[in-house]
């Protein structure tokens, strides 16, 4: 048992800092640890930077391009990008396809696909939720039917994030309606500039645009774009999220956000009140105990044992933590909290937000924009039920 | 970072879990509860596994082991609601053994390690609930002999205890003392507590007293630490017990002709409980491996781990009592007394709302474990 990291971890961490520090731009950090709002290109260009260093990747092994990082590096390069101020790496690329095509593509799929999301060039997107299909994701309906050498594409995902900047979706499609819905699923690699795909953004309560319906009109889809066999791509969805663990918590996130919570609180006069102080308080251990939490977790996977089947309380407490912060920092400002001024998140934007305090202007957006937290990825009552699975058999 | 038992952490764990599930059974407790709360058979027999002398240097009869040993055996014990004070052991032998003059040392370290004599921490007072700088006992010396006056309440068996670790005034500045039971001036008035163990008020007259240090805030905060470290590990261990019972009991009852498991709505309160229960082991952990941080690093980690446990104890005991239905506010069925357990040690070294008062005093503008 030891709390702290070896000295080639520090080393690592140092080395990771330095990096960060000399290549991540002053105007996304500072947008960032403002949460003002980030454009595509913003987000594309640290991608970018990532790629060109050979981390977007980070966490593919060596045969595939990637650094072979251990989980505790992975989870120090995300906190020190987090803490830096490192816009949020799109996750749907390198994170999510990426390892689904190493593990089940084959060789010229991954030839054709990887270098793309290794660089940061293409932008993927995520085709799994349907209006219909939510929680229950294995009810989904959107059809690949099998002519010749191609799949017909007919249905409409939602909730797409970021889908409007996507180039290329990774969706789940079924391709039988025999036995449990679960076999007749495939997963499809389908080009976003198909004729057919129809892409509108969904505006959310915040005023943002960051999720979009994607609807498929007799797309035709190429049948090599097939990842391993037809009907199992659920297995293949599955493996996907086995292998999102402990970044689903967020935790590196969480403490930056914590930090400017109190910045915040104390701006606002609010840090010496002891019953606002003591909210803090309260989070401040939330954050601590998560963290200590996924070090358990990091620490399972290194050594091989004790291994702990907690994601599900990752994603609750995760989230919830998240939700939480951005609530305080928005009661912190209270009323000056209010003003709807959609261009005052826009850095360099040059008029007077209500009480002179910029930073105020994005906080109730935040706020509203976090309640998806507990939603997504599987909300957290189905989380709930999967923790109480695994208790109670 | 790594979170993994040694070979000899996992032996040690299954020692003491095999004493507690063949020699403490929840007969052989309820007649000690019966008897007044302690039995010095019992605790001589984890003398006889070592435990009384886990943080014993080997030179003085002991194990000379750390933290993480402390918290392996807390846990065990804890899953048996064991009664006997093992965690007080542990507090003034690592007081006495970091604190006090060698010959002090002498006189008491192997004898406590041999569990010959049992020495507590006398610290608490009617006015200072959990404050440790508070403190109206007063300590006066007369040719190189020391005396304490003073009442010192809810003492772990105060009553049975060889020797006291007291806190006391001296000149103005807080002094810690040890004060043998049978010194003159010495009375006791016994009692069990909520949880069945056994308790005292220690009145202090005039009693003859040794001095351990005259630094005795730094050492009573150390010995407070040490037993926030050792509650919060028995207390995981009373919480993955409670869990399991009620995991078993849910499994078990059958209400509108199907297992009670089987409903959403006590899933979720189960679920609920483990993450309170894995959130408390981990801040559990924390605690154990910040007790050698530096003083305020260390005072602020226990702080955050003690309001985290006091947080999980309070939910998963009286989630339990709920999901059991009225069984479990019989005496008779075993979860009430783990309930009752983890209502005392969350009001033991400081109760939640106090952790809390100290996590937000204490609080810097970064956060995190290594914070």
């Amino acid at each position: 048992m030891d709390l702290a990291f070896t000295p080639e971890e520090l080393a690592f961490r140092d080395e990771v800092r330095t990096w960060v520090k000399a290549n991540l731009p002053t105007e996304l950090s500072t947008k960032v640890h403002n949460a003002m709002r980030l454009t595509r290109d913003d987000m594309q260009s640290w991608a970018k930077i990532l790629g060109k260093k050979g981390w977007l990747g980070y966490g593919w092994p060596k045969q595939f391009g990637g650094p072979g990082w251990t989980a505790i590096q992975k989870h120090l390069f995300e906190e020190e990008c987090a803490l830096a101020g490192a816009p949020r790496i799109i996750p749907f690329g390198p994170v999510m396809v990426a390892p689904v095509i190493m593990a089940f593509g084959n060789a010229e799929q991954q030839q054709r696909f990887l270098p793309g999301i290794a660089s940061g060039e293409v932008w993927w997107s995520q085709g799994y939720s349907e209006p219909g299909s939510g929680s229950d994701l294995a009810s989904l309906k959107t059809r690949a039917e099998r002519q010749g050498d191609k799949y017909i594409v007919n249905g409409q995902k939602t909730w797409t994030t970021l889908g409007q900047y996507g180039e290329w979706i990774f969706c789940l499609v079924r391709t039988s309606t025999e036995g449990k819905p679960q076999t007749g699923i495939s997963f499809l690699l389908i080009d976003m500039k198909s004729p057919g795909i129809t892409v509108r953004p969904i505006k959310l309560l915040d005023g943002e645009c960051e999720v979009n319906e994607v609807w498929f009109d007799n797309v035709e889809v190429p049948a090599e774009n097939l990842i391993g066999e037809e009907n199992k791509g659920w297995n293949y969805a599955k493996h996907l999220l086995a292998h999102e663990r402990t970044n689903i918590a967020d935790v590196n996130r969480a403490k930056r956000e914590l930090e400017r919570l109190k910045r915040i609180a104390k701006a606002e006069g609010v840090y010496d009140d002891l019953r606002f102080r003591d909210e803090i308080a309260k989070l401040e251990v939330d954050v601590v105990a998560l963290e200590m939490l996924v070090l358990r977790v990091l620490s399972a996977e290194k050594s091989g044992k004790n291994s702990l089947d907690i994601a599900g309380l990752l994603k609750i407490k995760g989230s919830e933590i998240q939700q939480r912060y951005t609530e305080l920092m928005m009661q912190a400002a209270g009323p000056f909290a209010l003003p709807y001024i959609f261009e005052a998140m826009e850095a360099g934007w040059q008029g007077n937000f209500p009480g002179g305090t910029l930073a105020n202007a994005p906080l109730a957006a935040n706020y509203f924009n976090m309640r998806k937290t507990t939603i997504y990825g599987g909300s957290n009552e189905v989380q709930r039920n999967i923790v109480a699975q695994t208790v109670l058999g | 970072m790594d979170f993994d038992f040694s070979d000899d952490q996992e032996q040690l764990r299954d020692a003491v879990r095999k004493w507690v599930d063949k020699g403490y059974d929840f007969e052989r407790r309820r007649a000690i509860v019966a008897a007044g709360g302690f039995d010095r058979a019992a605790y001589a027999e984890l003398a006889e596994l070592g435990l009384t002398g886990l943080y014993v240097s080997e030179d003085n009869g002991g194990m000379g082991m750390g933290p993480t040993e402390a918290m392996v055996t807390m846990e065990e014990l804890g899953r048996g609601i064991v009664l006997e004070p093992l965690s007080q052991t542990l507090i003034t032998s690592a007081t006495l053994q970091t604190h006090a003059p060698a010959a002090l040392q002498a006189a008491w370290l192997p004898r406590m390690a041999s569990g010959e004599a049992i020495v507590v921490l006398a610290h608490q007072e009617r006015a200072a609930r959990y404050q440790l700088n508070r403190c109206t006992a007063q300590a006066s010396e007369s040719g190189g002999a020391w005396t304490v006056t003073g009442t010192k309440s809810v003492v772990a068996v105060g009553d049975q205890a060889d020797a006291f670790v007291v806190p006391a005034m001296a000149n103005g500045q807080l002094a810690l003392f040890l004060v043998e039971r049978s010194a003159n001036g010495v009375s006791t008035q016994a009692y069990v507590t909520q949880d069945g163990s056994r308790a005292a008020e220690v009145v202090l007259s005039k009693a003859q007293a040794q001095l351990i240090t005259l630094n005795g805030l730094v050492a009573l905060e150390e010995a407070v630490d040490i037993g926030i470290a050792s509650v919060c590990a028995e207390a995981v261990g009373v919480m993955d017990k409670t869990l399991a019972i009620t995991v078993d009991y849910l499994n078990t009852r059958k209400q509108f002709g199907v297992v009670i498991a089987s409903f959403q709505a006590l899933r979720h309160r189960v679920s609920d409980m483990k993450m309170q229960l894995e959130l408390a082991r981990s801040m559990s952990y924390y605690a154990t491996l910040k007790l050698h941080a530096p003083a305020e690093e260390r005072r602020r980690a226990m702080a955050r781990a003690k309001y985290q446990l006091g947080v999980s104890m309070r939910f998963i005991g009286q989630q339990a009592v709920q999901l059991h239905g009225g069984i479990a506010v019989t005496d008779e069925y075993i979860v009430s007394h783990y309930f009752k357990k983890l209502t005392q040690l969350d009001m033991t070294f400081g109760d939640t709302l106090h952790q809390l008062g100290e996590v937000s005093a204490r609080m810097q503008e970064t956060a995190g474990v290594f914070a």
